[in-house]
């Protein structure tokens, strides 16, 4: 088999703009459904440890439906499922306002939202009982305690385990191709296609993808760094 | 010394790297050594290529095969001949034949300009063209009336990129795959579903209530299915050819297509005149 490269696919014609563009749409929806999975994720990872036990349940089962259906079911569950449910004018208002993004949109931040909030969970069962004990006992209700005390400390515990299924997120962000949301991936197939050079283009989608993630990676090592609280969170191994 | 050289040059050979100095192979010699001629085709497109029922590796493409060319590249190599089917898929179909694995390709291969900078193509055994399956009734009747409306397509297809370039007024929607997008036709996420006329009736007929859809519009494309071979054999495409001329000059070929897309067929699929015109051109009528 002969394979002969041709960089220049990938600025010739309309590459690099179906690139930018690929990017561009990857970065908003990864960004949005960022949002919605960790405001899902904080409250339903602090409800799995409250008191209430209807609360609690309510959490339990969102993270166990939401986590343990595979990404793309969730996909296809927003794009196929739920418009049905509404009035056929709003589902055609919605087809014709990017419908798709949305879907995926809902689908990656619900999935990623069940994930991050057992990260939160972990971090906050990881703090001892007598400090939540103790702010009651200085006066304050059950949701200061968790807006002043627990959450502020569980946040900087789990920014390692976070930063992992943010970048998780951000990679899964690809699946939406399957509804028709023409993301990163979706532009360097429609480059393969146009061109017939694929290697040169997953070759380019590949990049893209390694320098977003090491980008947020060295941002979030930062951001550990910056928010350590001295003396609560030990630090094994060399320091800094 | 010379030893290592020609071990890096059998490698390279071997890998592929050394393109010309790979050896141009003469086909009907090998097929003439063998006694085997082996096509490249599909097991999942019916009436082309598929495995029916019975287990049975059968189809439109694959007849043609059988009947007409086979007899062909018997008749040019002077001894009976047996056909082998391996499958390929539109990724594998090119490399296998470069690679020697496959001497012919016959299935829904689309003959293009790209490819042919690849590979050979025979006459043209099948015509179709990009039209739309809408829902019955619809205000879409042709690609003049899509401007607005939401149309779903197969990402990589060659009419995705038509509409791409030149109907930008319309709303693109491209699935990667067709079961998805004509989800998004029944459930009316899209207005048409565009792809190979051929492949829309194939869809319409396996809808849930087929005679709720119809396939509208005149070809906006063109997509002529060929036979691919190794690019430069020309004994071997004359052979093919052959084979073909034969069977449009003796009305075999429309037997063989009745036999698929007749009334009775496994789908019915009308030839119609300006497909006809166009076959039959190729031979000079």
């Amino acid at each position: 088999m002969n394979y002969t490269f041709k960089w220049s696919v990938l600025w010739t014609g309309e590459s690099g703009r179906w690139l930018v563009q690929g990017l561009l749409t990857t970065l908003e929806l990864s960004a949005l459904a960022w949002l919605l999975a960790v405001a899902l994720g904080i409250l339903a990872g602090a409800l799995r440890t409250v008191r209430f036990t209807p609360l609690r349940w309510a959490a339990t089962s969102y993270v166990e439906f939401f986590r343990n259906v595979p990404l793309l079911v969730w996909m296809f569950f927003w794009y196929f499922g739920v418009p049905p449910l509404l009035p056929r004018g709003v589902q055609d208002w919605l087809f014709n306002h990017g419908a798709e993004f949305w879907a995926g949109m809902l689908a990656l931040g619900v999935y990623h939202g069940a994930r991050i909030s057992e990260v939160i969970r972990s971090g906050i069962q990881s703090i001892p009982r007598t400090q939540f004990e103790a702010s009651l006992a200085i006066g304050l209700t059950t949701f200061q305690a968790y807006r002043l005390i627990i959450l502020p400390v569980a946040l900087r515990l789990i920014v390692p385990p976070a930063t992992n299924e943010s970048l998780n997120l951000l990679k899964n962000s690809s699946v939406a191709l399957t509804i028709s949301v023409a993301e990163l991936t979706f532009q360097t197939r429609q480059i393969e296609t146009y061109t017939a050079k694929a290697i040169e283009a997953f070759t380019a989608g590949t990049l893209i993808y390694l320098v977003l993630c090491l980008s947020i990676a060295t941002i979030m090592a930062r951001v550990e760094r910056r928010y350590a609280i001295p003396g609560l969170i030990a630090r094994v191994g060399p320091g800094q | 010394m010379t030893k290592t050289l020609a071990l890096v040059v059998a490698l390279a050979v071997a890998l592929g790297l050394a393109g010309p100095v790979t050896a141009q192979q003469d086909t009907l010699e090998k097929i003439k050594s063998t006694g085997v001629l082996t096509i490249g085709t599909r097991t999942g497109s019916p009436p082309f290529a598929y495995i029916n029922k019975n287990n049975e590796w059968v189809g439109f493409s694959i007849d043609l095969v059988e009947l007409v060319v086979k007899p062909s590249v018997e008749r040019a190599v002077g001894k009976s001949i047996k056909v082998e089917k391996k499958e390929s898929t539109p990724p594998t179909r090119i490399p296998l034949l470069t690679s020697n694995s496959v001497d012919l390709i016959a299935g829904t291969m689309t003959d293009t300009p790209q490819r042919r900078e690849a590979v050979d193509f025979s006459l043209t055994f099948f015509y179709t063209g990009a039209q739309f399956l809408v829902k019955k009734g619809s205000p879409i009747k042709s690609i003049n009336d899509i401007g607005g409306k939401r149309v779903a397509a197969q990402q990589g297809a060659t009419n995705a990129k038509i509409l791409r370039e030149k109907y930008p007024q319309a709303q693109l929607r491209e699935f990667p795959d067709q079961p998805a997008a004509f989800q998004a036709l029944l459930q009316g996420q899209v207005d048409a579903y565009t792809n190979d006329g051929i492949q829309l009736y194939g869809l319409k007929a396996k809808a849930p209530n087929p005679d709720e859809w119809e396939v509208v519009g005149d070809f906006y494309s063109e997509e002529p299915y060929g036979m691919a071979m190794r690019k430069g054999d020309a004994k071997f495409k004359a052979a093919v050819d052959a084979g073909l001329k034969n069977a449009f000059e003796s009305g075999k070929y429309f037997e063989i297509y009745d036999k698929w897309f007749g009334p009775k067929g496994e789908l019915p699929y009308p030839m119609t005149a300006q497909v006809r015109a166009y076959l039959l051109k190729q031979i000079g009528k």
